[in-house]
């Protein structure tokens, strides 16, 4: 597949959906073909499932990755939080930049604070819907909750059950997350599953979805 | 006509927040009162978006006093009605709990324990144990199911309403904030469609009739002249709550029979006691556990038998002996060796409780 010169990618959704996971899994994935790629960790709504912890094994693994340091973030969550610099202006760095926001509604608001997120010919917005959360389980709730949400560029399939996702799981996914974007207007990026599931559904899902593949590293990075 | 909750039971990938909120809206909970507070948040976000959907209601109060208050107001009107707050909130609303404990109102509350004494952490403890069991200045006449899973956090919180409804004791679900924000799945079901009985509520004040003439008079008092007046009306709901309490109490062990050691942990805490002494087991030492699934009122008469076949017992808590003071109150008289593990305010693992017991067992 040829990629465009520069990829631009901001990840939304809904809580717990999957956008951490998917944002780190596509940088990795960018820096593995050589590309030079900024990872901003810019969920300032709830900073429990956070890059902050994993931002040095995420660096050594080729990825520039712009967030808090924990020890700078004494009384988070009570307090508030702060947008760091480097964030507000990661769209003027060179080469690939994935945002990766907080969640629902204010989490998508986030994006206007970013310099040139307005104007950026690059940028894509995509929504990550995992069918599992009940609050976009089906096809009505998945447009509403787009709709809500303001721009968005794509849907992204990332159903799972956490260590009980089957084929049949992701792919149900990808049926109803399909229809969605079918109604939206919108295309579905991707379908995404942990390596082992995605080895077997191949490369692309039931409804011709590219498919790809993750490697878990959020579990581990609470708080 | 509010729309069908679930249509069928089905998996799903949640936070322990959202499973709250959910589990209240299955338990067919009317109206819940609420004041922000991490980690219990979410709890009321979930809520605030499902009420619309499903013609519930929701008041955002002050703080955590009028939050307790309007959930004594809410249920005094007969309405199915809860609460959910942590930390600091928690300490507010023992006023409130004292009262609904005085009333006998079956008044529901979600406690997402975060580190304290005060402000402290927003992240996780276990040190609402106290406060969750005996606050308030009475005589912790309530019932506290200590949950650690998501399951259970759907399970229990539906089971709160029926067992608050039906014995009018204050209910409490005690979770912490690792529950409320980490995710798993869990089955989501109609407690109905499952043959769970929901029970009815009815109002304490504004009956139908003539009070004195069709029906007693409703009086509900929580200020007495004399302390005899309180004394009696006192130690009956001590002797309501003794009969209760072995209908209640609830427990999870394995392997304590002609056990070394049994380690005994609550909530989320007996995850890593049980994977830990599965582990224990494999390498060929004889450990058990037991974990209270209520706090309040406690298994009283296992923790005896255990505390009389066991030789050792390993107390294992993120609080600095919250839990292990209930233990050895219940267990006083046994000759059993009662070690402990406190961890205050952080989480505590399977390979922290294998290091302890191997250290134990050397």
């Amino acid at each position: 597949m040829i990629l465009p010169g520069r990829i631009v990618e901001a990840y939304i959704g809904e809580y717990a959906g999957g956008k951490s996971e998917n944002a780190l899994n596509r940088a990795l994935e960018l820096a593995r073909q050589g590309r030079k790629v900024t990872l901003v960790d810019l969920d300032i709504v709830e900073p429990v499932y956070t890059l902050r912890p994993i931002q040095e094994e995420l660096a050594g693994l080729g990825v520039t990755v712009i967030a808090w340091k924990t020890r700078e973030t004494m009384g988070l969550g009570e307090a508030g939080t702060t947008l760091k610099p480097g964030a507000r202006w990661a769209l003027r760095r060179e080469g690939d930049i994935i945002l990766d926001i907080g969640y629902g509604v204010e989490g998508a608001k986030t994006l206007n604070l970013i310099e040139g997120a307005g104007t950026d010919p690059d940028l894509r917005v995509v929504a990550v819907i995992n069918i599992s959360r009940p609050m976009t389980a089906g096809v009505e709730d998945i447009v509403e909750h787009v709709r809500e949400m303001g721009r968005i560029d794509g849907l992204l399939n990332n159903t799972h059950l956490s260590d009980e996702t089957t084929v049949e799981v992701v792919q149900e996914g990808a049926r109803v997350v399909t229809e969605a974007a079918r109604r939206l207007g919108l295309p579905v990026v991707a379908t995404a599953a942990v390596a082992e599931i995605a080895e077997k559904i191949g490369p692309v899902d039931c409804m011709g979805n590219p498919v790809r593949a993750l490697t878990r590293f959020m579990h581990r990075s609470f708080w | 006509m509010a729309k069908k909750i679930f249509e069928k039971e089905k998996r799903a990938f949640m936070t322990g927040n959202e499973v709250v909120a959910w589990a209240a809206l299955a338990a067919k909970a009317d109206i819940m009162y609420g004041y922000p507070i991490t980690p219990q948040n979410e709890i009321m976000h979930y809520w605030t978006r499902l009420a619309p959907k499903y013609d519930k209601n929701f008041l955002q109060t002050e703080d955590e006093l009028s939050a307790g208050f309007t959930t004594v107001g809410g249920v005094l009107a007969g309405r199915k009605a809860f609460t959910a707050t942590a930390g600091p909130g928690n300490t507010l609303m023992q006023e409130p709990m004292s009262m609904a404990e005085m009333l006998r109102l079956p008044t529901v509350v979600v406690i997402q324990q975060r580190g304290g004494p005060s402000t402290a952490t927003v992240i996780y403890s276990q040190q609402e144990v106290n406060l969750t069991t005996m606050g308030g200045n009475g005589e912790g006449l309530r019932i506290v199911y200590s949950t650690s899973n998501h399951q259970e956090l759907f399970d229990y919180t539906i089971k709160a309403f029926n067992v608050a409804w039906k014995y009018r004791f204050p209910t409490f679900v005690l979770g912490d904030g690792y529950q409320a924000k980490m995710r798993e799945p869990l089955t989501l079901y109609d407690p109905e469609s499952r043959g769970i009985e929901l029970v009815e509520t009815e109002p304490f004040v504004g009956k139908k009739g003539v009070p004195g003439k069709d029906r007693p008079p409703a009086q509900y008092r929580n200020t007495f002249s004399l302390e005899e007046e309180l004394y009696d009306r006192l130690m009956e709901d001590i002797k309501d709550y003794e009969r209760m309490a072995p209908e209640v109490a609830e427990y999870q062990s394995s392997g304590v029979e002609g056990a070394d050691l049994v380690v005994v942990g609550h909530g989320i805490v007996f995850r890593a006691v049980r994977a830990a002494v599965e582990n224990l087991r494999d390498s060929g030492l004889k450990v058990g556990y037991f974990r209270p699934v209520t706090l309040r009122p406690l298994p009283v008469p296992q923790i005896k038998e255990l505390a009389a076949s066991a030789r050792k017992i390993l107390v294992v808590e993120s609080a600095y002996g919250q839990l292990a003071r209930l233990l050895k109150e219940a267990a006083y008289g046994s000759t059993a060796g009662i070690l402990t593990l406190f961890k205050p305010g952080v989480g505590i693992t399977a390979e922290d409780i294998e290091a302890e017991v191997e250290k134990i067992l050397a």
